[in-house]
């Protein structure tokens, strides 16, 4: 963990330092308000002790700051300060304080504070991480792993608008696996789950890592392509078709050869396209492969 | 008896018996102070009463962390006068803290840490 001694005077700095180093933990040091504020905003500082009286901004003016930003992490703050008077302690701790010690500092008592907001610190790191794991799990489709439907669609919006803004296209692959319903039929619903994990995993293999590969319905998958006109997106449709063609996948029922249709279309020839007029035109162009006779990848508009 | 200037034992008990990280504290205050007195006689000079507090309370500081109790009465005082405007008494002050500067540095030339 990362921690802040903002501190003006440099025998009290020096000594905190060395004693936090001691105590395992990777301290950096501002001899002013601004300094410490800066190291603040650059990011990887956990917990802050700060000095209540600092040249330039004061401590309590950083702590308000801090709190005012918000940034991604929660930053633990210990006020510093010398005067011990009530009204002072209930400004620092209403500025956005979470503890405050009273100078010249114990260090016993400082270390056990530290680890009391390492407590927190990290809590609150377990918090995010779970909150993050929880949001992936809702996004993501159960059986594949790959983006769920709401999700995809999202993406195609979102990229959407961005290409808009930055002059690039976007392109959109649906893509169906040819008669689905008989690798089931005949195979079992095993082997053809089996057949649709091994799928979107050579999906994702034979994308670019910022593309997004989606299971939009039952054996129906979205790929957004963002910075990608039709040509380049029927090409890597192309080599994803070869991707699944090309090699029978191994099912605990036996080896199955699978094909895919796919069907692409691109913002690029259509500037006012939505997410939902490019998916439209890629369901379209699928169609068209399907009649056309399947394992084949069709560029629409 | 006089006072020494600085408590050797109680310096020391605040940074876990370790001399040379004493030491370093030591001469990271000396040169602090110097800056800091020539600061408070600036701040006299313009008659800012308000810097000569400021300074006063962190020479109180630095002073009590390294055990140094006569320096931390001077700038004690040093606060006070300022605080309550009085440029005569942070002048005379002023003057002791620079003695018992002096001071501090003879005893650890003959005494060295």
């Amino acid at each position: 963990m990362k921690i802040l001694i903002a501190e003006d005077d440099p025998v009290s700095r020096r000594l905190l330092e060395k004693n936090i180093s001691e105590w395992g933990y990777d301290g950096a040091v501002a001899g002013n308000g601004d300094e410490a504020l800066a190291t603040l905003r650059g990011g990887d500082i956990r917990l802050a002790i700060l000095d209540w009286m600092m040249p330039g901004i004061n401590g309590i003016e950083i702590c308000r700051f801090v709190r005012q930003d918000g940034g991604p992490k929660y930053v633990y703050i210990i006020m510093l300060t010398s005067r011990d008077r009530r009204q002072d302690i209930v400004e620092g701790l209403e500025a956005g304080a979470d503890d405050y010690m009273a100078k010249p500092v114990n260090l016993l008592e400082l270390r056990a504070r530290i680890q009391t907001g390492r407590r927190v610190v990290e809590l609150e790191d377990k918090l995010l991480e779970s909150n993050r794991k929880l949001k992936d799990l809702a996004s993501r489709d159960n059986l594949t792993s790959l983006w769920n439907r709401a999700n995809a669609f999202l993406f195609l919006e979102e990229d959407l608008a961005r290409g808009r803004r930055e002059s690039h296209p976007v392109s959109a692959i649906m893509i169906d696996i040819d008669n689905f319903k008989r690798i089931n039929d005949a195979y079992g619903h095993l082997a053809g789950d089996v057949a649709l994990i091994e799928i979107a995993k050579r999906l994702e293999r034979g994308v670019r890592p910022y593309d997004k590969v989606g299971r939009y319905g039952g054996d129906e998958m979205l790929i957004v392509l963002p910075g990608c006109g039709l040509e380049d997106a029927a090409a890597i449709g192309e080599r994803l078709r070869k991707s699944i063609s090309r090699t029978k996948v191994r099912t605990p029922a036996g080896d199955v050869e699978v094909t895919v249709t796919l069907g692409c279309s691109s913002s690029e020839l259509a500037p006012d396209a939505t997410a939902e007029t490019l998916v439209q035109a890629s369901d379209a162009a699928l169609y068209k492969g399907k009649s056309l006779g399947r394992n084949r990848v069709v560029a629409g508009a | 008896m006089e006072r020494l200037p600085i408590d050797v034992a109680d310096a020391l008990a605040r940074v876990g018996d370790d001399r040379d990280f004493l030491k370093e504290l030591m001469d990271i205050y000396t040169a602090d102070l110097a800056t800091r007195i020539a600061g408070l006689r600036e701040a006299l000079a313009r008659g800012d009463l308000k810097a000569v507090e400021q300074l006063g309370h962190a020479i109180k500081g630095s002073s009590a962390n390294l055990s140094l109790p006569l320096l931390r009465d001077r700038a004690s005082a040093i606060e006070i006068a300022g605080k309550n405007g009085s440029a005569p008494k942070a002048q005379a002050n002023l003057q002791g803290l620079e003695k018992e500067f002096q001071r501090l540095r003879e005893h650890l030339r003959e005494n060295p840490l």
